[in-house]
């Protein structure tokens, strides 16, 4: 888990790579990797790769990249982890070659030079890459199926640019700034910035599941190379209703298949516990994995205490059920205060989430720890949103009405029109009928932030005219549905998984927890855990996450099971209310209403900030 | 049945057509071999450079401008007469697409002809290459127009700054746009200073500051006020310097009466229009080409100047940051502040030239290759 960059100046006209803007690209990421830093720059001048370690697998100095292969044809510069390395090392020693470190690192550029691109389909982890392939005088950007890593890129059309982080790419000082309005729309309608956009025109995040050449020309056309769209199509779910044992019994097997993979590491591997199943599961999962010692930290706050929000009560039972050293940190108002500088710095776009993700990573730094599980994902995976309920209920409802021309337009703005409509109740409730009917507009309804017609009034007509247009919100939803699963379930899994997990939930946990230099693992976020779920047999879909609770040798205590759902949440609400250095919103009609959401009074502090 | 198919003028199988070794492209521009000025120039150097590329059959070319062709084009060339007005253009690149069937490429010199091109394009079943120069790209158009450059294939800017200006405003992956630079000839080269022009403007041992433009009031981006503003503390310092205007134009009047109301009318000399063949030496008159644009889609004239081996000073808001290097070759400065624009001009006087092989990045041989790959990337690898 590291912080790469990238600069290769491809064209013929321009300048050879600037070892000092490398250098500020890299350094900007100084807390993704404080273990060590390294840079290569090919003999020409024209390619300059850069690197920040954190070391997890492979600590000797050996593992220290760019790595170049024994030849010196292949370089590469890599974030994350290959949880099939030792398998792939096997196969490509079985095959003649020879490896001169312990590294997951290695094992890319033998399998680049044994299966060319196609080394993505044979990697199981979260990753993002860029390798330099001397021969071919091409670049290769590569990024994780879920897309858990991220990758960004700025081409300003002589000169490619990559980083582990968007604002690492601006503190190199010769990236345009120019402001992305699709970027900015796409912000304020989903709360956080859907890919490929980014808030700045000239960057771009490499899609989740695709590889990127890159040679003389500039860069060619994105290959994506796995969609969870795909997963859920070409499954063939088991015909034979298997009994609730043997449905049990594979499920438990590909969970801790899954969690075996990812404790891989050569340093203590500790574990996000909240009240949840999902955390709670993979931390009893971890136990039958084999792991002796566990550590593991819950989140509390002192607005909670008492009430159902608080999370620590039940963590703590959890911990000590499956024997984790276990530590309950306390957040408080005034930590909150000190550290929204340091929050909004490390933010790398602007998002509503994250800041449970800041603390506890926080935490878990401060115990010594460098990795961490998380149960991020169970819910895309197991049906645990109500949007699995709602949308599809919402598109049988509405689907009729929604078909009629100009009847949503019309509903939506005579509902608008009627006097402040969204102080009185649901600010969403006017596009029910222009977007309810369709599974694209019900989970803009569901997931959405902002509505399309309030943007005016928070980033101003132009941005919201251009923005609107460029991203095309549905188009944009309606384009992870590709091709389109058959089932409810699945259309909604391929939703919450390839927009609001990728674009939110995986983004904030990389950068929140990245500002801490601990890396954040994800079992419940695998794709060979995906494929074994989806050929399952669809009666999982309707026992939901009772499946994963119990998938433990000892499982979850009932109380985990049966207690409503709360999310990772914090008390932004009151402390929005009361921070004197955040309260633009108030200058804002919409925003000061008394019951507007607090996440958009949240979104456009950190528009603003 | 496809419009285009029922017309009969089908690329004959769009992608597999364009399989085999000969594409032929259909070539819309407002003038190439015969014209003037800058984008004449431009397309003269890209079409022969299309033309000679390993994939292209032939270049079917229809100007819209009328313009004397040269005697000689170059090989693979068929330069067709020139249609005027839009309707006629219209009719003549319908006409051409008939009588040279199959078509591969349509490619579009300019901007305001995408609508046209896209059309053919589609009617032809044919790739479609949009070429988009400078400050016709820098404002958002019309639905029509947006629509026409967003069904392109390949586009190719001038420079990066034209390039982020279109991709402001139309909604494509930037993938598929593309720099493809100016080029710069063998006959701009470093070499004496010609005695007989160093008389023609009183110039013997001085130091020579040169603007070389059009003198349009539409063009006042250029910056010949900004420099002539700061003529009077260059010459207190440099009190052997004078300032050479090269080009001529509508706002002459105005550049002589401010010259005159900043008392430096003696020491600015207004060259007039200068003919093609004797620009190289002009500019190796100069010591410096100080242009402090705002509007340029490149600025061939920094390239040219920097060719013949002098110094040059540019603006940083505009394309002039590629002819420059991005200061590699010649300071970009901010053309509004006056106070940077002394110091570089002080700068480039107290030293000697530097720019010997300064445009040798953006020689033909290289221009030319880059065409190439850039018909094998988009045109061949993708069939």
């Amino acid at each position: 888990m590291c912080g790469i960059a990238g600069i290769y100046a491809y064209h013929y006209a321009a300048n050879a790579v600037d070892r000092a803007e490398l250098r500020r690209i890299r350094d900007h990421m100084a807390a993704r990797g404080p273990d060590g830093f390294g840079e290569w720059i090919s003999q020409d001048e024209r390619v300059g790769l850069g690197h920040r370690r954190l070391t997890i697998i492979d600590l000797s100095e050996r593992g220290a990249q760019p790595m170049t292969s024994a030849d010196g044809k292949l370089v590469v510069t890599f974030n994350g982890e290959i949880y099939n390395y030792r398998q792939l090392r096997v196969a490509l020693e079985a095959r003649g070659r020879t490896f001169r470190t312990q590294t997951d690192t290695e094992v890319l550029l033998h399998l680049y030079a044994e299966k060319g691109e196609a080394m993505v389909n044979y990697l199981r982890g979260m990753f993002a890459f860029g390798l330099w392939d001397s021969e071919k005088n091409a670049l290769l950007l590569a990024r994780d199926p879920y897309g858990i890593k991220p990758l960004y890129y700025a081409d300003d059309g002589w000169t490619l640019r990559f980083a582990s982080q968007v604002k690492a790419l601006l503190a190199g000082g010769k990236v345009s700034s120019n402001h992305e309005p699709a970027g900015w729309v796409g912000f304020c309608l989903f709360g956080s910035v859907p890919e490929p956009f980014t808030t700045y025109q000239e960057i771009r995040a490499l899609p989740a599941g695709s590889t990127l050449w890159v040679d003389r020309v500039g860069t060619r056309e994105i290959k994506q190379y796995f969609s969870v769209a795909d997963t859920y199509c070409n499954a063939e779910p088991a015909r034979s209703p298997a009994s609730d044992e043997d449905l049990q019994r594979g499920v438990r097997e590909a969970l801790l298949d899954s969690v075996r993979y990812h404790l891989v590491a050569d340093v203590p591997v500790g574990a996000f516990l909240s009240s949840g199943i999902d955390s709670g599961a993979l931390v009893g999962l971890m136990r039958d994995a084999g792991q002796q010692e566990i550590r593991t930290v819950t989140l509390a706050f002192e607005e909670f205490r008492g009430r159902s929000e608080d999370e620590a009560p039940i963590a703590a039972e959890i911990a000590v059920q499956y024997g984790t050293r276990h530590t309950t940190r306390v957040v408080t108002e005034r930590e909150f205060r000190d550290d929204l500088p340091k929050i909004l710095a490390a933010m790398d776009q602007p998002t509503i989430d994250g800041l449970n993700t800041w603390f506890v990573s926080k935490a878990a730094h401060e115990l010594g720890l460098k990795v961490a599980i998380s149960g991020l994902g169970g819910d895309e995976l197991f049906g645990g949103y109500p949007s699995f309920r709602d949308v599809p209920l919402c598109v049988c409802a509405l689907a009729i009405p929604g078909r009629i021309p100009g009847l949503g337009n019309v509903a939506r703005r005579m509902l608008t029109g009627l006097g402040h409509f969204s102080r009185l109740g649901n600010p969403k409730a006017a596009g029910l009928l222009r977007y309810g009917g369709s599974y694209a507009g019900a989970y803009l309804l569901r997931r959405g932030l902002f509505m399309p017609w309030d943007l005016e009034s928070v980033i101003g007509v132009e941005t919201a005219r251009l923005g609107l247009r460029r991203l095309n919100p549905l188009r944009c939803i309606e384009s992870v549905l590709k091709p389109r699963p058959r089932s409810a379930f699945g259309k909604v899994a391929v939703l919450e998984s390839s927009l609001y997990m990728r674009n939110q939930l995986l983004r904030d946990t990389d950068w929140a927890s990245m500002a801490h230099s601990l890396e954040v693992r994800v079992p419940l976020v695998d794709v060979e855990l995906l494929r074994h779920l989806t050929t399952a047999p669809a009666t999982y879909r309707s026992k939901t996450k009772r499946l994963l609770a119990n998938s433990p040798r000892v499982p979850l205590p009932s109380k985990v099971i049966e207690r409503s759902k709360t999310g990772f949440t914090t008390p932004i609400h009151g402390w929005l209310q009361r921070d004197r250095r955040i309260q633009q919103w108030r200058q804002v009609p919409e925003l000061a209403a008394g019951k507007c959401p607090w996440a958009r009074r949240w979104a456009f502090q950190v528009a603003a900030a | 049945m496809p419009v285009g198919t029922a017309l009969g003028l089908s690329g004959g199988g769009g992608l597999n057509a364009m399989v085999g070794p000969s594409l032929r492209v259909l070539a819309l521009v407002t003038d190439a071999f015969g014209g003037r000025g800058g984008i004449a120039q431009y397309n003269r150097d890209f079409l022969s450079s299309l033309a000679t590329c390993d994939q292209i059959g032939d270049v079917i070319v229809l100007p819209r401008a009328s313009a004397t062709p040269l005697d000689t084009l170059p090989s693979g060339i068929r330069h067709l007469p020139p249609a005027q007005g839009r309707l006629a253009f219209s009719f003549g690149a319908l006409r051409a697409a008939w009588a040279h069937r199959p078509i591969d490429v349509v490619f579009c010199g300019h901007l305001f002809m995408a609508p046209l091109a896209a059309v053919m394009a589609r009617l032809l079943h044919a790739r479609l290459w949009v070429q988009v120069h400078g400050i016709e790209a820098w404002q958002e158009l019309s639905r029509l127009y947006r629509q026409s450059v967003e069904a392109a294939d390949l586009i190719t800017a001038v420079s990066r700054y034209t390039r982020r200006r279109l991709l402001e405003w139309i909604g494509i992956d930037p993938a598929r746009v593309k720099v493809l630079p100016n080029t710069v000839g063998p006959r701009f080269h470093p070499g004496p200073k010609r005695g007989d022009l160093l008389d023609r403007h009183d110039a013997r041992g001085k130091k020579i500051l040169m603007t070389v433009s059009r003198l349009a009031r539409s063009e006042r981006y250029k910056g010949h006020d900004r420099v002539i503003r700061c003529l009077p503390q260059v010459f207190l310092h440099h009190p052997e310097t004078i300032y050479l205007i090269v080009g001529d134009g509508d706002d002459r009047p105005r550049l002589e009466a401010l010259a005159s109301e900043f008392a430096v009318q003696d020491k600015v000399r207004f060259a007039g229009p200068v003919a093609g063949e004797e620009l190289p030496d002009y500019y190796r008159l100069a010591d410096v080409l100080v242009m402090p644009s705002t509007g340029e889609g490149f600025g061939i004239v920094f390239l040219e100047a920097v060719a013949c081996g002098i110094d040059v000073i540019g603006g940083d808001q505009d394309g002039s940051v590629d002819p420059l290097g991005d200061g590699a070759l010649g300071p970009a400065i901010n053309p509004e502040d006056s106070e940077e624009l002394v110091s570089a001009i002080f700068a480039a006087l107290r030293k000697p030239a530097t720019n010997v092989h300064g445009a040798a990045r953006f020689k033909p041989q290289v221009f030319s290759k880059h065409v190439q790959a850039l018909v094998c990337s988009h045109f061949i690898a993708r069939s």
